[in-house]
């Protein structure tokens, strides 16, 4: 009896921020969902309106395309960073000059707020004033204006993200490369393994829970981007850039729909979970089940 | 099949040279045991006839190529490494498989050769498994299965029997021996086991320090160790030494310990008074109505054999007899050596002399 007090007292400050900070805001948000509610509306009042959001959802291209685009856009970046940061990973395995600064800079993107990222990258980008116009301009004579060109909006937010996620994604897999054991490689090699199917068949298999560890937090991460591409493009031209969080943003705020924008932010997690448990399912639980 | 032709190899870890220009060739189908003790480079040279460690000096060729830096890959080399080396993540008939599907062997074709390896090393119900799931032993026979199941030109084994139990160590000894007399691949075999040696070598390297000692046939480093280290090495339980000179005393030339022993030895061409070891092992001394005068300190029947530790003087002398003998510690007790069975050695080079 005694113990199970001092347990649960043990437990109680996790459990207070977890439900004050988690549990109740969801609980709230998920309340507000089955509303119409525009506080600063003509009528303030919190309407009870059933599944009327969930439905709305459902034919609102504007929500959908939004959907679709974070989906690419989750995709490109996730993939880019995985392939880069593991690239880089192998290169810091590696002794060449100037390795710690590297190591160092190669950081730093990680410990800049989204919001300076996003206002940086708005700067480098804009067109007469920006530097990274200037050089395609410059090199390869291509005018890049992404306030007009959805392709080049949309690259950009990948770009970006690639370069401000690429460095967390190097430290993890750098980790897991660090702790291999280095006798399965060498008996690969006397095996006749060439370095591709090193990689494939020794490297991949014995890394993949770090990378996909790795996938599922930049996932769910880049489902939920909002500052730095708000600051970037505004989510234009037109909707280009417009991801869910930024739908959400806009819905929220200047329309002040909150029981609209409510709906929209469950079915959001929802989607992400799904998304999660797809991966799970496709890429870890067939692992887990031939290994027992 | 190929032989293998160690010349002048040199290795070093930066400054620190820890193989001196080691010879040795190896014919074609033949079985060299590396034996020394623990950090004298044994790994370290099988390392660089694998291709997995530089080479920092002399020649390695395979099969009359020099191969110096041919990477592991094209050398078509077998390893059993001293830690197994085992895939994590694959079951057992995948590691064993995996050197066969990576040459693109027919599936049907890698099954049978696994089971059949399998077979020979009581594997068959673990195929399953993973590495995590299996016993010390039963991982390292795993590393063995994955080395035969291949043909290749050469096999390496590091101290392959290290972590089994005596009585399967003498049954995968037995099997490597049948497996080599069956294939005839010339066959590199590192250990520190100088039983395992003796018995399944065609020929023996004895290292220490980086350096060889000697390279002979079993028996013939048995009978004519060419120093106090292959005499001490070679033979269990490990040749008796004592420090003396020899002296002649009416052109009978004996020897004399520094602690007053003598004993006999067969005529060498030495000078008078020389300052001499003189080896004997434990099997090559009997009891007798004279000899050297003994007093028995510990007495070690095994039932097969009866072990002797005795004192004369100063001196300490170990005496291996086949029969049982009723000797008990405390008795006094005469050892009679046969001369033509004893060694002397240089107490400067510690070369044998005789
Ligand atoms: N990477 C390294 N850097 C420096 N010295 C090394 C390195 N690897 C091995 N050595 C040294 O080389 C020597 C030979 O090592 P090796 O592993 O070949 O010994 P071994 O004969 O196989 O011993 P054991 O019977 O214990 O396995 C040792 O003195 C060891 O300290
Ligand atoms: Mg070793």
């Amino acid at each position: 009896m005694g113990s199970n007090r001092t347990g649960w007292l043990l437990l109680a400050p996790t459990l207070i921020i977890l439900g004050g900070f988690g549990i109740v805001p969801f609980i709230y948000v998920l309340w507000v969902s089955f509303h119409q509610w525009n506080p600063f509306g003509a009528n303030p009042a919190m309407i009870y309106n059933g599944a009327d959001n969930f439905r709305r959802l459902v034919f609102d291209t504007e929500f959908l395309q939004s959907v679709w685009f974070t989906m690419q856009f989750g995709f490109f970046a996730v993939v880019s960073e995985i392939v880069i940061g593991y690239l880089l990973a192998q290169l810091l395995m590696r002794d060449f000059p100037g390795k710690s600064i590297f190591r160092t800079i190669h950081t730093l993107p990680l410990i800049v707020a989204p919001i300076v990222v996003g206002s940086v990258w708005r700067l480098m980008t804009t067109p007469s004033i920006g530097i990274i116009p200037y050089y395609l301009n410059h090199w390869f004579g291509y005018q890049m204006n992404i306030g007009s060109s959805a392709t080049a909006a949309f690259v950009t937010t990948v770009v970006m993200d690639i370069w401000h996620w690429t460095p967390l994604v190097t430290l993890t897999l750098l980790a897991a490369i660090v702790g291999l054991p280095k006798d399965p490689f060498e008996q690969a090699q006397i095996d006749g393994a060439n370095r591709w199917q090193i990689f494939w068949h020794i490297t991949l298999p014995m890394i993949r829970p770090a990378i996909l560890a790795t996938v599922f937090i930049r996932l769910m991460d880049a489902l939920r981007t909002v500052d730095e591409i708000w600051m970037l493009t505004g989510g234009g031209p037109g909707a280009a850039t417009r991801y869910v969080g930024l739908h959400i943003w806009k819905i929220v705020f200047p329309k002040t729909d909150y029981g609209y924008g409510s709906a929209i932010s469950v079915i959001v997690l929802y989607l992400t979970l799904v998304m999660c448990w797809l991966l799970y399912v496709g890429l870890v639980a067939p692992r887990v089940k031939r290994s027992t | 099949m190929a032989e293998v032709t160690i010349k002048n190899i040199v290795k070093r870890y930066g400054e620190l040279e820890v193989i001196h220009g080691v010879n040795v060739d190896i014919a074609d189908g033949e079985f060299v045991v590396l034996v020394g003790p623990s950090g004298c480079g044994k790994s370290t040279l099988l390392r660089m006839i694998a291709g997995l460690e530089p080479i920092s000096g002399g020649d390695l060729s395979i099969g009359k190529r020099i191969v110096n830096t041919m990477p592991p890959k094209d050398r078509d080399i077998a390893m059993v490494f001293q830690s197994y080396a085992l895939y994590p993540h694959k079951t057992v008939a995948e590691n064993m498989g995996f050197s066969l599907k990576i040459k693109g062997a027919p599936k049907a074709e890698i099954d049978a050769k696994v089971r059949q390896a399998a077979g020979v090393l009581d594997l068959t119900k673990l195929l399953d498994r993973y590495p995590r799931q299996l016993s010390g032993g039963q991982r390292q026979r795993v590393a063995m299965g994955r080395a035969i199941v291949r043909n290749p030109q050469v096999f390496l084994f590091d101290e392959p029997l290290s972590n089994l139990d005596a009585k399967l160590r003498v049954a995968m000894r037995v099997e490597i021996k049948e497996l080599h007399q069956r294939l005839k691949t010339t066959t590199i075999y590192v250990t520190h086991d100088q039983i395992e040696a003796m018995t399944m070598a065609d020929k023996i390297v004895v290292m220490k320090d980086g350096y060889v000692e000697q390279i002979g046939a079993p028996l013939d480093l048995y009978d004519n160790p060419a120093n106090v280290f292959v005499a001490g090495f070679i033979g269990s339980p490990s040749m008796n030494f004592l420090r003396g000179r020899i002296r002649s005393e009416g052109g009978v030339q004996r020897f004399v310990s520094d602690h007053g022993s003598v004993l006999p030895v067969k005529p060498i061409e030495v000078e008078d008074g020389r300052p001499v070891i003189y080896g004997v092992r434990p099997e090559h001394i009997g009891l007798g109505a004279e000899g050297l005068a003994v007093k028995v300190a510990v007495v070690e029947p095994t039932g097969a054999e009866t072990q002797l530790f005795a004192r004369a003087g100063e001196d300490t002398i170990d005496a291996l007899l086949r029969d049982r003998v009723g000797v008990r510690a405390g008795e006094a007790v005469n050892f009679v050596i046969d001369p033509q069975k004893a060694h002397v050695f240089d107490q400067q080079t510690t070369k044998r002399l005789s």
